[in-house]
């Protein structure tokens, strides 16, 4: 087992953001989690890659306790992620911002290997021809592809994807799950991407998803069998379509 | 007058000058509370109040407690000012813009005051009863500004709990996005913010004159500048109320140190007071940066 | 390496001019001090995103240094080696004043670092007058044990000479230092910390032992600068001159003028602060700060990147990338 996450809870002040959750991520695999908008799955994100230290329980990556581990000592041992609101080095380039990536990930690579690490996954991630423009002046999807690169670069075991897909039409969510796929299977790396809506992309790439509901886990397991449960269609899609278009709209894409 | 007489008198002289403390560090929290920006040109603001409270007086015997209507008024005005002609560029600009920029403000204000009052030490004398505590002898002006503070601390509580854009402020701090939605002009709040935050610390020079009879110079906010940086943090940094608290304590702390280094030989304890004003500083953030008195918020 | 071509030109066309025209070394300098001192905080302000208010103490204690390391050896027969050991010790007492106040404020947020810092020079100050540590408020005069330890035309031209030429070689080190962080990881580690600060922790950077690093290295040179520039050119220490808020004033404003995290930005802030200075010092004596004042606020306010920042950009892509660096 990869990531094992026993019972964390995490509160601010009286709110309880993620309350008990555990959940388990084997090797290589493709897992979902989906939830609506403070749901807890960003917080969940933060206790993971060490933004946040849980109030309670306790994570375990590839056997050791990391519950305590600072964030910068989380990434050398192959955790990985993005940013719901991306969050690039703005005034470096795309290269440069990438290479710092394989510099401090699990790659701990010197500067000169960083930059041909770099290279070839903005080459992946299609962004070669921005590769020398700075960071802040490419467009939000751009910004998403880049930390994706980034990301990569620091050759992760465990790469937590924060609705990477938002914002893009089905023709490059397409690009991006195959892209995923193939990462996954060349380098063993167990992709975790967090959704809010895009069901329709979830079940093109995750094997097993959780729901989750108001900091605690609803249901977890294959994907068509957890997202056609009728707890989570009445509780979170069920809902969500009844209220409007947003969840309409993330049915249909 | 014996040890324990002396250090009794001096925590009493403690909490009247912690109050002033605690009024000069509410405009400092504010101003961060709101804006997130640290106004480390704080100290020259209360000179200019300082300054005010001394021609005031000298030149239309007015009296300290009359200036302070005088002195918020100025410090709404020279708040407006520095909002719109340098703050209000710095939003959302990098931490080490404003902290510059406010760096640079102050050092502006104190040359000005060069420039104009020059560099001399001033003074004034407002004599006032004073009233026997049994230990010692305080000046009814002293109790005055304890009165003040207490009072403005008061209203300003008051505002912020009871009037429309009392609360358009509070709305601002804890959901930026969320009040602009409900129609609140942010940068008005913040420029509203920003003045008050300075008309606060204008004001609570006027009152610091009354501890400091002959201390009125451009350079005196250096000093101020760090014991309210130092109050902020133990206050918490965003509540103002904190911070007014915060001022009482470290009043006590300063005076009470004092006395207890004047019982070690050969060493200077006014110099070491400020010494301690910034170990204690370094303790604090060292213990609990978030302030010793909690985050909590407006 | 580029870039460090127009940097090596620019110290030698200094050095040329003055060593060759006559009556040019002290104008040269004058600037030189102002160049050194710009290098070496712009490898903290300008690598880190941080600004230390409490700058100037390095170079005091840096200053200390060397002048506790004359007076207390001149009559060991140690000669000459005191001078190295003065700036081994200047050295010593600015790093270990960078761990304590680094180790404390540096695991904080820049706000918070910034509070930290504003009063570390007067706070210092008055624990040496008030403690009447080092000769308290009265200082420590070297003149004496300098004319004692390398004779009297020897410690004249120590003053007027070597005392110069080190403040030249520190302020050459500084910038070929920043020039070698600037492209190896902890260069990129630094720029990930002042770009962002939080994605720089998740991307696996430990922050905080990279700002120690820098600020470490910073007030390491910072150190060296007092202790030549002032203590081996004045041949005296003074709390109250040494820790004046002015030389931290100084120093930011060059940082800022030249472009912060530049190469080549203290230079040309350095030279250019140097003369308007001098200039000020004639038509406005005594109130620099009241034009260097404003002019740090108008720098931040309409102009952050700076002159080299500026010209970095405005060349990119052309023949002389490279050259700006």
């Amino acid at each position: 087992m990869l990531l094992k996450v026993e019972d964390v809870t995490k509160r601010f002040g009286g709110l309880v953001a993620v309350d008990s959750v555990s959940f388990e991520i084997k090797e290589g695999e493709a897992f979902g989690i989906v939830g609506p908008n403070g749901s807890g799955k960003t917080t969940l994100y933060n206790m993971i890659s060490g933004v946040y230290q849980p109030d309670s329980g306790r994570i375990i990556f590839d056997g050791r306790d990391i519950t305590d581990l600072p964030a910068h000592a989380r990434a050398p041992l192959g955790i990985g992620r993005t940013f719901q609101i991306p969050r690039p080095f703005p005034s470096a380039t795309v290269r440069e911002n990438v290479a710092v990536g394989a510099m401090f990930g699990r790659a701990q690579a010197d500067v000169k290997e960083a930059m041909e690490i770099s290279d070839y996954y903005i080459e992946l991630v299609g962004l070669s021809e921005q590769a020398n423009k700075a960071a802040g002046t490419l467009t939000p999807l751009e910004k998403r592809l880049m930390e994706l690169a980034r990301a990569l670069a620091m050759k992760p075991r465990l790469l937590l994807l924060d609705e990477v897909m938002a914002g893009m039409n089905p023709k490059d969510i397409g690009n991006i799950i195959e892209l995923l796929q193939k990462v996954r299977q060349e380098e063993k790396i167990a992709v975790v991407a967090m959704v809010e809506h895009l069901m329709h992309a979830i079940t093109k790439f995750a094997e097993r998803v959780m729901v989750m509901h108001q900091g605690r886990k609803l249901l977890e397991g294959p994907t068509m069998e957890v997202l056609n449960d009728e707890r989570v269609i009445e509780v979170y899609l069920g809902k969500k379509i009844r209220e409007g278009a947003e969840g309409a709209e993330g049915h249909r894409t | 007058m014996g040890f324990w007489e002396q250090l009794a008198s001096n925590l009493v002289f403690g909490i009247l000058l912690g109050s002033v403390y605690g009024l000069a560090t509410m405009g400092l929290s504010l101003i961060f509370g709101v804006l997130r920006i640290v106004n480390v040109g704080h100290g020259a603001f209360l000179m200019i109040g300082a300054y005010a409270a001394f021609w005031l007086f000298t030149l239309f015997g007015l009296s300290p407690i009359a200036s302070i209507f005088m002195a918020l008024a100025v410090g709404l005005a020279l708040g407006f000012i520095t909002f719109y002609s340098v703050i209000k560029r710095l939003i959302g600009a990098p931490e080490l813009s404003t902290l510059l920029a406010t760096f640079g403000i102050g050092l502006f204000i104190e040359e000005l005051a060069k420039l104009v009052w020059g560099p001399d030490y001033r003074g004034y004398s407002w004599d006032t009863p004073y009233i026997s505590l049994g230990i010692s002898a305080i000046s009814f002006s002293k109790i005055y500004a304890l009165l003040a503070s207490i009072v403005i601390a008061f209203l300003l509580f008051m505002w912020f709990k009871k009037t429309k854009l009392g609360m358009a402020v509070r709305a601002v701090v804890e959901d930026k996005e969320g009040a602009m939605v409900c129609g609140i002009d942010v940068t008005r709040i913040y420029a509203l913010s920003f003045a008050l935050g300075i008309a606060l610390t204008v004001a609570s020079g006027v009152l610091i004159t009354l501890f400091v009879p002959v201390g009125i110079n451009p350079y005196m906010g250096g000093e101020y500048t760090l014991k309210a940086f130092v109050i902020a943090v133990l206050g918490g940094l965003t509540s103002p109320w904190g911070a007014f608290y915060a001022g009482f304590i470290f009043g006590l702390l300063e005076n009470g140190s004092y006395t207890l280094l004047g019982l070690i030989p050969d060493v200077e304890p006014f110099s070491l007071t400020r010494f301690i004003a910034f170990t204690t500083l370094l303790i604090i953030l060292l213990i609990k940066p978030t302030g010793l008195l909690g985050g909590e918020e407006m | 390496m580029r870039g460090v071509h127009t940097l090596l030109i620019i110290y030698a066309i200094l050095l040329i001019v003055g060593l060759t025209v006559p009556g040019m070394w002290q104008p040269v300098a004058f600037l030189m001090f102002y160049v050194a001192l710009g290098q070496a905080f712009n490898i903290f302000l300008g690598l880190t995103g941080y600004v230390d208010f409490g700058y100037v103490a390095f170079l005091a204690l840096g200053s200390y240094g060397m002048a506790i390391a004359m007076d207390s050896l001149y009559q060991t027969g140690l000669g000459a080696a005191i001078l190295p050991i003065g700036l081994l010790l200047a050295a010593l007492m600015s790093i270990m004043l960078s761990l304590a106040v680094g180790a404390v404020a540096l695991r904080l947020r820049g706000a918070y670092f910034a509070i930290a810092t504003i009063g570390v020079n007067e706070g210092f100050r008055y624990l040496i007058e008030g403690a009447r540590l080092w000769g308290g408020s009265e200082g420590i005069i070297i003149t004496g044990a300098m004319r004692k330890i390398f004779g009297r035309e020897m410690a004249n031209f120590i003053s007027t000479m070597v005392a110069d030429v080190l403040v030249f070689g520190i302020g050459l080190l500084a910038a070929l230092t920043t020039y070698v962080i600037i492209h190896k990881r902890m260069g990129y580690a630094l720029m990930a910390i002042r770009e962002d600060e939080d994605a720089a922790r998740v991307m696996g950077i430990n922050v905080t032992k990279y700002k120690i690093m820098a600020f470490i290295t910073s007030a390491f040179f910072a150190g060296l600068i007092g202790a030549s520039a002032w203590t081996l050119k004045m041949t005296y220490v003074f709390p109250s001159d040494v820790f004046l808020i002015t030389y931290t004033v100084e120093a930011i404003v060059i940082v800022m003028l030249g472009g912060a995290g530049t190469l080549l930005g203290p230079v040309v802030g350095g030279i250019t602060y140097g003369l308007l200075k001098y200039y000020l010092s004639v038509i406005l004596p005594g109130f620099q700060l009241l034009i260097l004042a404003p002019l740090l606020v108008a720098i931040v306010v309409a102009f952050p990147e700076g002159i080299v920042g500026y010209l970095k950009e405005r060349v990119r892509g052309t023949r002389f990338e490279g050259y700006i660096l």
